[in-house]
């Protein structure tokens, strides 16, 4: 019955409405000397019109790499798109020219990105970086643009905006630069905005404040929100849905209130703050643990079988030897563990 | 900014100021007598010319005193006059600086546009067979004495194909020493644009200018291109000085009439007031150029600007 409640509640997105972005059995791979490493196998999933979507994992998951891959941006020549394909709103973007993919840059996906100090030209002036998108996409002379990115910069509540058009990226706070990155990014009211991380490098009160703002931003232009971040307060706090990735994969996947309630996945509960240290499955006074012991395997040693088996507390022989199928475990809420049954049990 | 500036003129003023006490001194630092050595050539000197000369030098009086009326001297833009001819320095040195100037800045400009593309394309190519072409052949430019490239040229343009004078200093004049100059130091730009822009081209904000879809050629110009020309125009700078010192060998090889063919010549005839005053002409103009880069470079990078 929640759940019903739930997805009709204002400002969340239902389960009907128009799918924008498509990521279909993504894999991207990076090419060095000392061999080829898949960062990201096999993704995909759906956003949907007005959606937040979260994908949350520790870091080296592959969720920059998932976003890169979506623009087309991944780093020349080291990066390429394997396999798979990623549809915005119906278009394969595999297919599309280079010319193409700029028109849907800044119109139809837009991003920001975690280190908005290095993100933006320290040797030109703020308003120059705002400014330039707007005329390109919006074929609007300087002075109307320059109008159009005070409008902006009001938007994210930037202080006197006329008067900060001309400083330099330098001269903005971190908290401040993020919001240019956000306003910048909202510009040319793009039809989905994925964000990396973009609280990562900001401090607490600042971090609410630029969520916030993504919310607003969501709600009065409609854009879906690719919300990629390792904290699962930011998830609690902005998502409609969340993608749990791990090692290149999805993990675990569903609303957020369902993940949250009952995480299906070790890994998702070891990203919440309670899961058992190896070993000690079970074990009474174990959930405060915040930290999920071990660290993420590196791409060209991973485990075999399921990928999370040296780190889970519940790993059996079977994990260590075979590699779980993603699959619906509950209504509208997947995962990929052989043992999401006794991690019900064991999580209440 | 201001006090930037300050500092800046300060360690010209002190350059200078050494520049002097060294230019004052170095007629003492051939072993023998001064006089003589400078009058050896000619002949038919008398004695009484010779001590003439010798007073008139004050090379006899203690050395600080010395140095303190050749300072008081040159601060009042006497730099003496030449040993034959008796022809004030400063006005000789002025009337050739002209031409040494427009050879450099001639050469600068060949070398930036020649090292700012290859540089820039060997970067936007790196790792192809472009790239390795491009900084090959600036290898071998870097390598090149200017002498050696400037006998080529002058070989093959001046005299098998007759394009251009061999010697003189007219614009046709000019070319053959301006690309001497220019190409040995285009292969110098070329090599520190192409890693200025590698580095540049794996920035964050360079991957932001494409996620707005902006043209690659306007990001490729404004973004890129401009945050890598901080470093390069240092470089160029660096370059110009080079190519004053460069001058002088190009001067001579190509008859161009510049002060470095001046210096050559003064040299030879042991012409000291004038060996003395091409010395710190040439040292006010390097610190005048490097202040000047100074100033660009603040301008370019609105970091230390503020
Ligand atoms: N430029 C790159 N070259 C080689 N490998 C890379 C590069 N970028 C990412 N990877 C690989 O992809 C993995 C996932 O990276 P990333 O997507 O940045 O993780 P996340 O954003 O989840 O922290 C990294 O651990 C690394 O192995
Ligand atoms: S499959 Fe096994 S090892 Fe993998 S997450 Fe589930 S319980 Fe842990
Ligand atoms: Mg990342």
């Amino acid at each position: 019955m929640t759940d019903t409640i739930l997805q009709t509640a204002p400002g969340k997105t239902s389960d009907t409405a128009e799918i924008v972005l498509s990521v279909q059995n993504l894999s991207t791979e990076f090419h060095s000397k000392k061999g080829i490493v898949r960062a990201v196998d096999g993704m995909s999933f759906d956003l949907r019109k007005r959606e937040i979507l979260a994908i949350v994992g520790e870091s080296g998951s592959g969720k920059s790499v998932t976003s890169l891959s979506i623009m087309g941006l991944l780093p020349h020549p080291a990066g390429r798109i394997a396999d798979g394909r990623v549809l915005f709103e119906g278009r394969d973007l595999g297919q599309l020219s280079d010319r193409d993919m700029r028109k849907i840059r800044g119109t139809g996906l837009a991003m920001i990105f975690q280190e908005p100090l290095t993100s933006l030209n320290p040797v030109l002036p703020i308003g120059r970086q705002m400014t330039e998108g707007i005329m390109q996409h919006l074929g609007l002379g300087l002075a109307e643009a320059r109008e159009r990115a005070i409008e902006m910069m009001r938007s994210v509540s930037i202080p006197a905006p006329e008067a900060r058009l001309k400083d330099f990226p330098h001269q903005y706070s971190g908290g401040m630069l993020q919001r240019i990155m956000i306003a910048i990014a909202m510009s040319c009211d793009p039809r989905i905005l994925i964000a990396d991380e973009p609280t990562t490098a900001l401090d607490v009160t600042i971090q609410a404040q630029i969520l916030d703002l993504m919310r607003t931003l969501r709600d009065r232009t409609g854009a879906s929100i690719v919300l990629i971040t390792h904290d699962m307060g930011v998830v609690a706090e902005l998502a409609d849905r969340v993608i749990v990735m791990y090692c290149g994969r999805k993990v675990e996947e569903g609303l957020v209130e369902k993940v949250f309630h009952r995480p299906r996945h070790p890994y998702t509960l070891g990203l919440l703050g309670s899961l058992p240290i190896l070993g000690q499955a079970g074990a009474v006074g174990d959930t405060e643990l915040t930290e999920i012991p071990g660290v993420v395997p590196s791409l060209d040693a991973l485990p075999p079988g399921c990928r999370f088996s040296e780190r889970c507390g519940f790993a059996t022989d079977r994990c260590r030897a075979e590699d779980p199928p993603f699959e619906e475990a509950a209504p509208g809420h997947f995962t990929a563990c052989w043992h999401s049954d006794q991690l019900e049990r064991a999580a209440r | 900014m201001a006090r930037f500036l300050v500092h800046r003129l300060f360690a010209a003023v002190l350059t200078i100021f050494v520049t002097t006490i060294a230019v004052s001194m170095l007629i003492h630092l051939v072993p023998g007598d001064p006089v003589q050595i400078m009058y050896a050539q000619s002949q038919g000197t008398t004695p009484e010319e010779l001590d003439a000369v010798r007073e008139r030098l004050g090379l006899d009086r203690p050395l600080v005193e010395q140095y303190i009326s050749y300072l008081g001297r040159t601060l009042r833009g006497d730099l003496g006059v030449t040993i034959r001819g008796e022809q004030p320095v400063l006005e000789l040195l002025l009337a050739r600086l002209p031409n040494t100037l427009i050879l450099a800045a001639s050469a600068l400009f060949i070398a930036s546009i020649i090292g700012l593309s290859f540089g820039f394309v060997a970067a936007y190519k790196r790792g192809t067979w472009l790239d390795t072409t491009l900084m090959t052949t600036a290898i071998l430019g870097v390598s090149m004495p200017h002498f050696w490239l400037g006998l080529i040229l002058l070989f093959y343009f001046a005299v098998q194909l007759g394009w251009f004078p061999v010697a003189g200093s007219g614009f046709p004049n000019l070319v053959l020493p301006a690309m001497t100059l220019g190409l040995t130091n285009a292969a110098i730009i070329a090599r520190l644009t192409r890693s200025s822009m590698i580095d540049i081209f794996d920035q964050d904000f360079v991957r932001t200018a494409h996620a707005k879809g902006l043209p690659k050629a306007v990001v490729l110009y404004r973004h890129a291109l401009r945050a890598g020309l901080v470093p390069i125009v240092t470089m160029m700078g660096l370059q110009f000085t080079y190519m004053m010192g460069g001058a002088i060998v190009v001067e001579n090889v190509f008859g161009w009439n510049g002060v470095g063919r001046m210096a050559i010549q003064a040299i030879f005839q042991r012409d000291y007031p004038l060996i003395q005053g091409f010395i710190l002409m040439f040292a006010i103009v390097v610190v005048l150029v490097s202040i000047m880069m100074d100033v660009v470079y603040v301008l370019l990078d609105p970091r230390i600007r503020h």
